[in-house]
């Protein structure tokens, strides 16, 4: 029997990622904490071996209002970082 | 980020990744790096969390660093071939992901016709996180007919999404946390009574069709729309049995308070939708006190409670007064603000309850309540005595319900369309 999808569509014009860079080096990565336990302890970890292994420049970390809310400062994290770290849910 | 020509890569475990990725695809980004370490990290030491960096940054590096492969989206099909017989149509529908795993009844053309009537089915009435899928009357009606709901129960579903999709509801956290919710719908006003939705005797319960199968269609509409799957993009840790379904009619007659709908600024004669993004209902027995002051006891000794969700994010914890408690409150001479405010006083436990991790995370996430203060401070269940909600339902007996929330959601009311 023919059936009426009870899914419908979805609202998404698909979009293209940033150019990934060539290398790490000089570069400002930013550390966007999505909030969650341990988040912070990971992505810092994480940016500090990135440091350490490919020459980027710096480490600067946002930290979000809470976990169940959007980050607010998009434009100021994207004027002061050249990659970008973050995590989501647990 | 991306959009702003920055390059991101997000980082999850692996029991949670899954949520990432609809997230990421909800924003056109299928293809945006992921990179995942064992789960959990929360609730481990913090030096353990460390370590696990070590195997990850090589993956981290390539996702800065390589372009992805770009991953095409499957089309949407509007029309689906199923089986005519109906048992066979029952694994087809839970393979097909459309089921709650109770039995389906097929949302065949002409039953989705006949809910439809004379509406519009491409009419959107929202638009639903985290999948961003399009609610149209026509898919609203389909899950309603998978439900086995009729024509007359659209308004109140259609009203109930439309209440869901409000800012304030949060849809988009609510449909992906780890915490037990689903949408509580509170139906007001001639509404309620005209399609039979109970209030009263077993309410909360089973035995009404229309409160069935109106909860029911939300739910599927917020899975297949909406997208949250259960064990994929639902991230509820245990769930709730009102994910099934969870609808009540406020029971008008017995209260002498007015009601939510009048409440919150509507009309005698006009019929309303609250969600609540609800935890299930605990009980509170109390068969002996015979005033207000006395049956406080054991209201708030069950509300207040260390691991409850609204202790600690605020938001708006509920309490379904039976009938009879409701009385005695009535009868010592409070009013309904009366009762909220001495609720809110009351519900209350002193910060040394909460562990010293709890208290040390609460410190971060809501410093004005939990940041230095000493151990006897009292932490209230709700941020102020309006956050505390309160109706009636029920039938006769000596019992009445505290339903926690998500707590970073608010109720939002609307009105039923005629």
């Amino acid at each position: 029997m023919d059936l009426v999808s009870p899914t419908g569509t979805a609202a998404i014009a698909a979009k293209r990622l940033a150019a990934r860079r060539s290398s790490l080096v000089g570069s400002r990565i930013a550390v966007l904490d999505n909030s969650k336990p341990n988040a912070d302890a990971l992505l810092e970890r994480v940016a500090e071996l990135l440091v350490a292994r490919t020459g980027a420049a710096s480490i600067r970390v946002w930290r979000k209002p809470g976990a169940s809310h959007p980050a607010a400062n998009h434009d100021e994290i994207a004027a002061a970082a050249d990659v970008v770290l973050t995590g989501s849910a647990d | 980020m991306e959009r702003r020509g920055i390059p991101a890569v997000v980082l999850g475990t692996d029991a949670f990744i899954s949520l990432g990725r609809t997230a990421s695809a909800a924003l056109g980004l299928p293809h945006l790096p992921a990179v995942t370490v064992s789960h959990p990290i929360g609730g481990v030491a913090a030096a353990d969390v460390r370590q696990r960096a070590d195997g990850i940054v090589d993956a981290v590096l390539t996702a800065l660093t390589r372009d992805p492969a770009p991953v095409e989206a499957a089309p949407v099909a509007e029309t689906v071939s199923g089986p005519d017989d109906l048992d066979a149509f029952q694994e087809f529908a839970m393979a097909q992901g459309w089921g709650d795993g109770l039995p389906v009844l097929p949302a065949t053309r002409a039953r989705v016709a006949r809910i439809l009537g004379r509406a519009r089915p491409d009419e959107a009435v929202a638009t639903l996180a985290p999948r961003q899928g399009i609610a149209t009357l026509e898919a609203i009606a389909a899950n309603a007919a998978l439900a086995g709901a009729g024509p007359e129960h659209l308004p109140v579903i259609v009203a109930a999404l439309r209440a869901l999709v409000h800012p304030r509801f949060n849809l988009f956290a609510i449909q992906t946390t780890t915490h037990p919710w689903t949408p509580l719908i509170i139906v007001n006003g001639p509404h309620a009574r005209r399609l039979g939705i109970s209030g009263g005797p077993n309410a909360l319960g089973n035995g009404s069709r229309a409160n069935a199968v109106i909860g029911r269609a939300v739910r599927l509409v917020l899975q297949n729309v909406g997208g949250a799957r259960p064990r994929s993009t639902d991230r509820a840790t245990q769930g709730h049995p009102g994910k099934f379904s969870y609808c009540v009619a406020e029971n008008e007659e017995a209260s002498s308070w007015e009601p939510l709908s009048i409440e919150r600024g509507f009309g005698r004669d006009e019929s309303t939708v609250t969600v609540c993004g609800s935890e299930g209902p605990h009980n509170v027995n109390d068969h002996a006190s015979t005033s207000a002051d006395a049956l406080l006891h054991a209201l708030v000794g069950t509300a207040a409670t260390t691991g409850s969700n609204n202790i600690y994010l605020g938001g708006e914890p509920l309490v379904i007064l039976g009938p009879e408690h409701a009385q005695t409150i009535a009868a010592s001479g409070w009013s309904k603000r009366d009762f909220k405010r001495a609720f809110w006083e009351r519900a209350r436990v002193p910060l040394s309850a909460f562990s010293g991790e709890n208290l040390a995370r609460f410190a971060v996430t809501d410093p004005a309540r939990f940041r230095g203060q000493p151990g006897d401070t009292m932490i209230h269940v709700a941020k102020t005595p309006d956050d505390v909600m309160v109706i009636v339902a029920g039938g006769p007996g000596k019992h009445s319900a505290i339903v926690p929330t998500f707590g970073d959601t608010r109720s939002v009311t609307v009105k039923i369309a005629e």
